[in-house]
């Protein structure tokens, strides 16, 4: 009997007593030498190595701020998971993409409108940036820092030795297609198994095509999908018979390789790709032109996002400790030690040396001629990717763009009775959300 | 028989030992189970502030026609995965069990599929299905294999039928090993005599003992292949056109990834409703059989 | 006993056989994680010849690389910690669960709603679980290993009870009651009688909970997240970003990690075999 209990009692110890051993320790926003801590959490693993080289030269430079970054993996499950036990970093590095809107949206983002860095930030994407937002919010919330930018890659040998033109308008992109089929080169690889890459080529002719805010209009209810995409969806489709058979039975991986062993020629896909491509091909020589979905060249943009932007969030308590490390990652030559590591835009004004798979799409970004990734704006759960995939193995343009009116209001519709909402309190403000 | 007083404390014996269990299970199951109900709800995304919906999302649940694809998936999967399993892994366990050569070396290399992580078995048999088994299909002309199984919406649901009975025949074969061990060798031995041999000692002498130990594995089955998560998201990521969406993939892509966080608790409670009522009469049945028998 | 019949037949050859042919559907994909474990990125192609063929040099960089990138030995660590953990606490709580209720639950509504009531927890997606759980771990100060531990216990609890308390349908209650005859108590009974003879359901159960713990990703990631420890399985996730994966560091640390947890389950093989039950019981 003595036995049972010393062991049951053994066993509740083991598990609920260890609490009281491992009770969390409270973070005061103070190290023990009177330090100011600002810890910041980035979401690309990837520039791990960038960042640990910034954290270090900050840390060596300033005496009276500790600056910890983190590079987690899956980090946007870490953050939600950190928001939950309220336990924020202060500066978060994350993508211009919903999670930026939903959180700015949730109240979870301070305002930085008074930080004097943003000054040098390029227009273009201070409006991709205040374009995320859902309803259209006071002052500035986020710090553009790098881009990436999505169009045609091509494989720059096998231009030059054919002669292949860049095409600037749809007709010579469709012609230059049947030039290189015709040589019995195949034009496309697509990597459609994975479905965010159907996304790629839609973002990339969707900017061309329909307008910047199609989806804020749609939210106000002053058009709908199947009026903007109808074209951008025609067109897609026919990209098909210049890609390799069955198209969805291969993967981003698998058309990385392909595309890097020379199978195609060009392969619709942002910049981001290229480290993949160069690690199975590290001779490559790669280049890469905007989209030409639209006969009247002029009307050809770039597609460019933010990949990388920092917000201070609401917990933050030093606010000017936080302004001084974004300051520290704003220096021109700290945006270089990130875009020698990376092959990124980058989102501030000057004279930086930009990867050499960008010559070809470098005028736009010089000009700002850039517009934001559409899905950016889509709800992760309304799985348009998967959407698009469906649209493409069976080709039926009109189902598919009632669908994504009908799922679009499904998905949104908290957001739409919000927007509606501030539209009858603010009836002149239409257009003003959108400077675009 | 035992006397009132040992009667007793044995009664107290067992009471000691499952409440301090059964308060465990609450704090780290139901309730956080019941606060996922409270979730059901609202339109929580997960994280931030949240609103009060009603019964909003358990009306949406039953008009979403991705949700009711994920469902038939899912159970359609769930049940002929349950099936070839089972009948893989008991003639593998008899197999195993019987008297052969190097049998710690094929029972551990039978094992490690069961080890392998989803990464590499979402490339390798990724691989297998894009180019290998298009390739055999074409050179010996067999129709449906000369195009990769997971590209089509039709076979998709098959190829990872094959994976994740590859993955779980292990773990299946295990328990009805240990099942056999139960199994007398008397019994073998007074059934040698009798003259029964092959499927009628199987099914007279042998089947008849591993009963528990084939409720179990049903159970298990269930559990693994209505929950089936893993190798979806390494072979298909719920694709080709959303055909091979399970509930689980469902509700953690949507809930965790997506903003759908309350919806997909209303998922979570429908399908967990779902399986306990399936589940309960299963085992009520199968505990018949084995009282039967 | 186990050897004197196996005089009775000798080896079953047909069976041999057609066991080490169907070795073939594990060897081949376990062949292609081999060979891509060793090759280099710039190796990698699309063509099946291409794929099968052998990496051009027989190097172990990609395994000292992986074990570099993922702070092997650290995460080993953590991973073992863990596992051990998970396991023990499981053999010993999950077997008197077992016990208590499975020798009570066919007369006695009480234990028969408590099996309900714990195994119907195997249905419970996770995902449910999972943001009440970040928090509840966290305000109880646990959102770290311990939690994790603590989680185990109870995730697996369903699975084992299940396991345990259908084992102890085949031992028959005549055991226990030779042995209070002699005055013993059911504690006493219990450790000294039927927690032995339920040898291969323990490992069984070991097994079984340690390959799940082992290779789970998602409780550490999110209940240990912002603690700065890894776990292998988390250590591996460095080799996946959003548009790149390193296949043949990945294939390294895959393997590395799975020589473990094959070395227990061949342990505890053993111990599935060598069981009491037989002859001794009935």
């Amino acid at each position: 009997m003595r036995g049972k209990l010393a062991v049951a009692a053994g066993c509740g110890a083991l598990l609920l007593g260890t609490s009281l051993l491992f009770s969390g320790c409270g973070d005061s926003g103070k190290t023990s030498d009177g330090k100011t801590r600002i810890e910041m959490v980035q979401y690309k693993p990837e520039a791990v190595k960038a960042f640990e080289a910034l954290e270090q030269k900050f840390n060596e430079t300033h005496d009276d701020i500790e600056l910890t970054i983190e590079s987690p993996n899956e980090a946007m499950t870490i953050l939600k998971t950190r928001f939950i036990k309220e336990d924020q970093p202060d500066i978060i590095g994350i993508g211009g993409d919903i999670n930026y809107s939903n959180f700015l949206d949730s109240d979870m983002l301070q305002d930085i409108s008074d930080f004097d860095g943003l000054a040098d930030i390029k227009q273009a994407y201070l409006d991709i940036a205040k374009n995320l937002e859902f309803i259209p919010e006071e002052g500035t919330y986020a710090v553009p820092y790098v881009a990436n930018a999505a169009g045609v890659l091509y494989n720059r040998e096998m231009f030059e030795e054919n002669g292949w033109e860049i095409p600037t308008t749809w007709t010579e992109f469709i012609e230059l297609l049947d030039t290189i089929q015709a040589s019995g080169q195949r034009p496309l690889y697509f990597g459609f198994k994975d479905t965010w890459t159907c996304l790629a080529p839609w973002n990339a002719m969707a900017v061309d095509l329909a307008p910047p805010d199609v989806c804020q209009q749609v939210n106000r209810g002053e058009t709908t999908f199947t009026e903007q995409y109808r074209e951008v969806a025609e067109k897609i489709l026919q990209l098909l018979p210049y890609a390799q058979e069955d198209p969805y039975a291969y993967s981003y991986n698998d058309a990385c390789t392909a595309f890097a062993r020379g199978e195609s020629a060009m392969y619709c896909i942002g910049s981001y790709a290229v480290p993949q491509i160069l690690s199975v091909n590290p001779e490559m020589d790669i280049d890469s032109f905007v989209f030409p979905a639209s006969d009247n060249a002029e009307d050809n943009v770039l597609n460019s996002g933010i990949d990388l932007l920092f917000s201070v969030m609401e917990d933050c308590e030093n606010k000017e400790a936080a302004y001084e490390v974004l300051r520290f990652l704003l220096e021109d030559e700290n945006i270089q030690i990130y875009l020698d590591d990376q092959n990124a835009v980058p989102c501030k004004e000057g004279d930086f040396t930009l990867p050499s798979m960008l010559d070809g799409v470098k005028s736009y970004v010089e000009e700002g001629k850039m517009l934001d990734y559409h899905d950016h704006y889509y709800p992760t759960e309304m799985a348009v990717d998967a959407m698009i995939q469906t649209f493409l193995m069976d080709g039926d343009v009109d189902a598919y763009l009632e669908k994504f009116d009908t799922d679009w209001v499904r998905y949104n519709r908290d957001l739409i009775r919000k927007v509606q909402e501030y539209q009858e309190e603010n009836p002149g403000a239409a257009e003003g959300g959108n400077e675009s | 028989m035992m006397d009132k007083a040992k009667g007793n404390e044995r009664k107290r014996t067992f009471m000691l030992i499952t409440i301090p269990i059964l308060i465990l299970f609450f704090l780290f199951n139901t309730l956080p189970l019941l606060k996922g109900f409270y979730y059901s709800f609202t339109n929580f995304k997960g994280y931030g502030s949240y609103d009060f919906v009603g019964l909003r999302n358990f009306i949406d649940l039953f008009q979403d026609a991705r949700v009711g694809r994920s469902y038939i998936f899912t159970f359609k999967f769930a049940l002929v995965s349950t099936v070839i399993v089972n009948v893989i892994s008991l003639i593998l366990a008899l197999g195993l069990n019987s008297k052969i050569r190097a049998k710690s070396a094929l029972r551990g290399i039978y094992f490690i599929p069961n080890i392998l992580g989803g990464l590499v078995v979402g490339y390798i048999f990724s691989f297998i299905f894009t180019y290998i088994l298009p390739t055999v299909g074409q050179k010996l002309g067999i129709g449906f294999l000369s195009s990769s199984m997971l590209a089509s919406t039709k076979a998709a649901w098959f190829a990872i039928v094959i994976v994740a009975s590859w993955q779980s025949i292990a773990m299946n074969t295990i328990i009805y090993i240990s099942g056999l061990q139960t199994v007398p060798e008397d019994v073998y031995e007074a059934g040698s005599i009798d003259g029964a041999t092959g499927w009628t000692k199987f099914k007279s002498l042998t089947f008849p003992l591993i009963i528990p130990f084939f409720t179990i594995n049903m159970v298990l089955c269930m559990k693994n292949f209505l929950m089936v998560f893993d190798q979806i998201m390494a072979l298909t990521k719920g694709g080709p056109a959303q055909s091979t969406e399970s509930i689980s993939y469902l509700i953690y892509r949507n809930g965790m990834d997506g903003g759908q966080f309350g919806f997909q608790s209303a998922n979570a409670v429908l399908f967990f409703v779902v399986i306990v009522v399936i589940s309960v009469a299963q085992l009520s049945f199968m505990n018949k059989k084995e009282e039967q028998l | 006993m186990k050897k004197k019949s196996q005089g009775v037949g000798g080896t079953n050859w047909p069976v041999t056989i057609l066991l080490i042919l169907g070795c073939l559907t594990v060897f081949f994909p376990l062949y292609m994680a081999v060979i891509i474990a060793f090759k280099q990125p710039s190796e990698m192609t699309n063509d099946i010849a291409g794929a099968l063929s052998f990496p051009s040099t027989w190097s172990f960089s990609n395994f000292a690389e992986a074990m570099r990138v993922t702070d092997f030995w650290n995460s080993l660590g953590n991973s073992l910690l863990i596992t051990v953990a998970a396991v023990i606490l499981s053999l010993i709580i999950h077997s008197l669960a077992g016990y208590a209720i499975g020798r009570n639950m066919g007369n006695s509504r009480f234990y028969k709603f408590s099996y309900l009531y714990i195994v119907s927890g195997m249905f419970v997606p996770f995902a449910i679980l999972m943001m009440p759980l970040v928090k509840q771990t966290s305000q109880m100060g646990i959102g770290n290993w311990v939690g994790v531990i603590i989680l185990y216990v109870v995730f697996y609890m369903p699975m084992n009870l299940l396991l345990y308390s259908g084992y102890l349908k085949n031992i028959p209650l005549a055991l226990e009651e030779a042995a209070k005859v002699d005055g013993a108590s059911t504690w006493r009974t219990y450790w000294s009688i039927i927690f032995p003879v339920m040898k291969p359901m323990h490992a069984t159960v070991a097994v079984l909970t340690a390959l799940g713990t082992w290779n789970d990703v998602m409780t550490p990631l999110v209940i240990m997240s912002g603690t700065g420890k890894n776990t292998l399985p988390l250590a591996q996730l460095n080799f996946q970003t959003q548009f790149g994966t390193n296949y043949n560091l990945a294939f390294a640390s895959y393997l590395l990690a799975l020589i473990p947890i094959l070395i227990f389950y061949l342990v505890c093989q053993k111990q599935i075999l060598n069981g009491v039950v037989n002859g001794a019981v009935k």
